[in-house]
C-alpha cells in the first residue's frame, strides 16, 4: 500500500517537473520569437545594438553591465513603457511575455 | 538689370499667395497644439516620423529596416490568434492603416509658356490616400491613390506590397528576405539615390520638363505591374530582382496595346545589387541597378524596341554629433540606356534604330535636425541626337534633335511639425532639349523654363 502511494507521489513530482520544464521551454521560445520580432531591428540578434538601425539610434548593448545591473522590474518597465528613442511595447506584449523577454536579455549576456 | 516682372517672377502674386497660405498653416498648427507626425506608419510603430526619415522621403537606417521587413513592425495592440496545429494565425492592427496627404503649390516659370498665364496656384496640386501599414505579421504595404487636380480624378499611384521574413540565417549571418508586388521599378528600393525616391522629392506639374528620360528613370511608373524577390544578408549585401509586365491604368484588359507607348513583350527584368555599411555616425551605400525591356509601341505584335538600362548609385549620410546630430547627405546616380528602337524606326518615329542616353544626377543635402533641410542638386542628360525622336515643337520639343539637358535644383524645406512641410524650390536650366537658346526652334531659351515652386504639404 505504502509503496503504491510512494510510486504515485513520484509520478506526480516527475510530471510536475516535466510540466514546469515544458512551460519554461515554451516561455523561452516565445521570448526568442518576441525578441526577433520586436528587438532585433535595433539591438541585433546578439543584443550588441550593432545593427545599422541600432547604431544610428545609439541603441544600448544589452550585454553590458549598464543594462545587466538593472533589476528585472526596471528592465520590464523599460520594455513596457519605452525609454528615450525606444518605443513602449506595453500595449502589444503581455506582462508574462515581457517577463520572459527580461530573462532572454539576461541570457544574452551569458552567451 | 532686368526688371523682376519681365523675368517672370511675380512678387505680387507671391505675396497674395503668402497672405492666403500663412493663415491656413497657422490655423492647422494652432488647432492641433499637440499634433504629432502621425501618418499610419507612425501610428503603427509609436515612433515619430523622424525615426524613419531624416526628412521625408529620405530613409534613415531604421526606415530602411522597416521597409525591408515589409512595413510590419508595430508596438501597438493587435487582434491576435496564434498559428496552431491546422489553424492559421491572425495579427491584425487595431487601427486601420490609412493616411492622407494634401499638396497645394504655386509654380512660375521665368517666361510664360506661349498663350498661357504664368504663376499657377494649384489647390490642391494633388491629394493622396495611403493604405500603408502591416496587414499581418509578415505582410505590409505602401499603397497610394492620388487625386490629380488637372486630370480631375483619382488614380492608382506608387504601390509596394511586401511579404518579408527577417529571421533567416545564411552562413551564420542574419538574412532578411521577401517578395514585392509593385508598379514602378525602384519603388521597392531602400535608398534615395535611385529614381522612384530620388531627388527632387517634389516638383511642379505645370512647368515644362526635359523630354528625354531613361525607362528606369520614372518612365514606366504606374504603367507596369511587377513581382519580385529581395534579400539582405548580414545587414550589408542587398539583392533584388523583379519582373514586369505592362499594366495600363485605365486601359482595356486584355491589353490590345493601342495608344500606349510601351507594351512589354514577354517580361522586363529589373535587378538591383547594393552593399552598405554603417558606423554610429556614418551610413554608406554603393550599388548597381538596371532593367531590360522589349516593347512594341501602340501594338502587341510585330517589331520590337529593345532597351537596356544599367546604372550605378551611391549614398552617404553623415551624422554630425557636434551639431546636435544634424545630417549631411550625398547621393548620386549614373544611368546608361542603350536602345534599339527597331519598331519605332520602322514606323517613322526615329531616324535610326540605335540610340543611347546618359543620365547623371547628384545632390547634397544638409538636415538641420528634422525641422529644416537645404538641398542642391544637378542633372545632366546627353545622348544620341535623333530629329524624329526628339522633334521640334514649341516648348516641349527640340530644334536640334538632341536629348541633352543640363540644370540644377535648389530646395529649402521647413517642417514646423514633422507632418507639415513648407518648401521652396528653384530649378534652373543651362540646356534644355539640346540647346541653351532657341532650343525648340520656336525661339524659346532653356532659361525661360527656370521654375520657382512653392509647396505646402500636409500629411496626417
Amino acid at each position: 500500500m505504502h509503496s503504491k502511494i510512494a510510486r504515485a507521489a513520484l509520478i506526480i513530482v516527475v510530471a510536475g517537473f516535466g510540466l514546469a520544464a515544458a512551460r519554461r521551454v515554451r516561455a523561452q521560445n516565445d521570448a526568442a520569437k518576441a525578441y526577433k520580432a520586436n528587438c532585433v531591428m535595433c539591438h541585433a540578434a546578439n543584443g550588441s545594438g550593432d545593427a545599422p538601425a541600432g547604431k544610428a539610434l545609439k541603441a544600448k548593448d544589452l550585454r553590458t553591465d549598464q543594462t545587466q545591473k538593472k533589476s528585472d522590474s526596471e528592465l520590464a518597465d523599460t520594455i513596457a513603457k519605452g525609454k528615450g528613442k525606444m518605443p513602449a511595447f506595453g500595449a502589444k506584449l503581455s506582462p508574462d511575455l515581457i517577463k520572459s523577454l527580461v530573462a532572454y536579455v539576461r541570457d544574452l549576456a551569458k552567451k | 538689370m532686368v526688371p523682376l516682372r519681365s523675368r517672370g517672377f511675380a512678387w505680387s502674386a507671391v505675396l497674395k499667395i503668402a497672405a492666403f497660405v500663412i493663415p491656413i498653416v497657422w490655423l492647422v498648427i494652432l488647432s492641433e497644439p499637440n499634433a504629432h507626425a502621425v501618418p499610419s506608419y507612425s501610428r503603427q510603430t509609436g515612433l515619430a516620423c523622424s525615426t524613419c526619415h531624416y526628412t521625408p522621403p529620405e530613409l534613415t537606417p531604421f526606415g530602411r529596416k522597416f521597409k525591408l521587413d515589409g512595413y510590419t513592425f508595430t508596438t501597438k495592440a493587435q487582434v491576435t490568434s496564434e498559428d496552431k496545429d491546422h489553424n492559421s494565425g491572425l495579427h491584425l492592427l487595431e487601427s486601420f492603416p490609412l493616411s492622407v496627404l494634401f499638396d497645394a503649390s504655386y509654380s512660375a516659370t521665368k517666361s510664360p509658356q506661349p498663350a498661357t498665364q504664368n504663376g499657377n496656384f494649384q489647390f490642391p496640386q494633388d491629394a493622396s490616400l495611403f493604405l500603408a501599414g502591416a496587414w499581418g505579421s509578415h505582410v505590409g504595404s505602401f499603397v497610394q491613390v492620388t487625386y490629380d487636380s488637372q486630370a480631375d480624378h483619382f488614380s492608382w499611384d506608387n504601390t509596394d506590397i511586401r511579404m518579408a521574413n527577417n529571421s533567416g540565417h545564411l552562413f551564420g549571418k542574419p538574412l532578411t528576405y521577401g517578395a514585392t508586388f509593385n508598379n514602378n521599378p525602384t519603388v521597392e528600393d531602400l535608398w534615395n539615390s535611385t529614381p522612384a525616391w530620388g531627388y527632387p522629392w517634389v516638383g511642379s506639374s505645370v512647368a515644362p520638363s526635359p523630354s528625354a528620360a531613361a525607362i528606369i528613370n520614372g518612365t514606366l511608373g504606374q504603367d507596369v505591374a511587377g513581382i519580385g524577390g529581395y534579400a539582405m544578408w548580414n545587414d550589408h549585401f542587398y539583392l533584388d530582382g523583379t519582373i514586369y509586365r505592362s499594366e495600363h491604368i485605365g486601359g482595356p484588359q486584355p491589353n490590345p496595346g493601342t495608344d500606349f507607348g510601351f507594351n512589354i513583350r514577354g517580361v522586363a527584368p529589373y535587378w538591383r545589387a547594393a552593399w552598405q555599411t554603417s558606423t554610429e555616425n556614418n551610413n554608406v551605400e554603393i550599388g548597381t541597378y538596371g532593367m531590360h525591356m522589349k516593347s512594341s509601341p501602340n501594338t502587341i505584335t510585330g517589331l520590337e524596341d529593345s532597351y537596356t538600362d544599367w546604372a550605378v548609385d551611391f549614398q552617404y549620410d553623415r551624422t554630425i554629433p557636434q551639431f546636435k546630430n544634424d545630417v549631411l547627405s550625398f547621393r548620386g546616380t549614373y544611368i546608361r540606356e542603350n536602345s534599339a528602337r527597331v519598331a519605332t524606326f520602322a514606323a517613322g518615329g526615329a531616324a535610326q534604330p540605335g540610340n543611347h542616353l546618359n543620365t547623371v544626377q547628384g545632390n547634397v543635402e544638409y538636415h538641420f535636425g528634422s525641422r529644416l533641410s537645404g538641398t542642391g542638386g544637378f542633372f545632366n542628360v546627353t545622348g544620341t541626337a535623333d530629329p524624329l525622336l526628339y522633334a521640334p515643337a514649341p516648348v516641349t520639343g527640340s530644334g536640334t534633335g538632341s536629348p541633352a539637358s543640363t540644370g540644377y535644383t535648389l530646395n529649402v524645406s521647413w517642417w514646423p511639425e514633422q507632418n507639415i512641410n513648407l518648401g521652396v524650390q528653384y530649378t534652373g536650366y543651362l540646356r534644355f532639349n539640346g540647346a541653351g537658346t532657341n532650343y525648340d526652334a520656336a525661339g524659346r531659351s532653356a532659361g525661360a523654363n527656370d521654375t520657382t515652386y512653392l509647396l505646402l504639404r500636409l500629411v496626417f
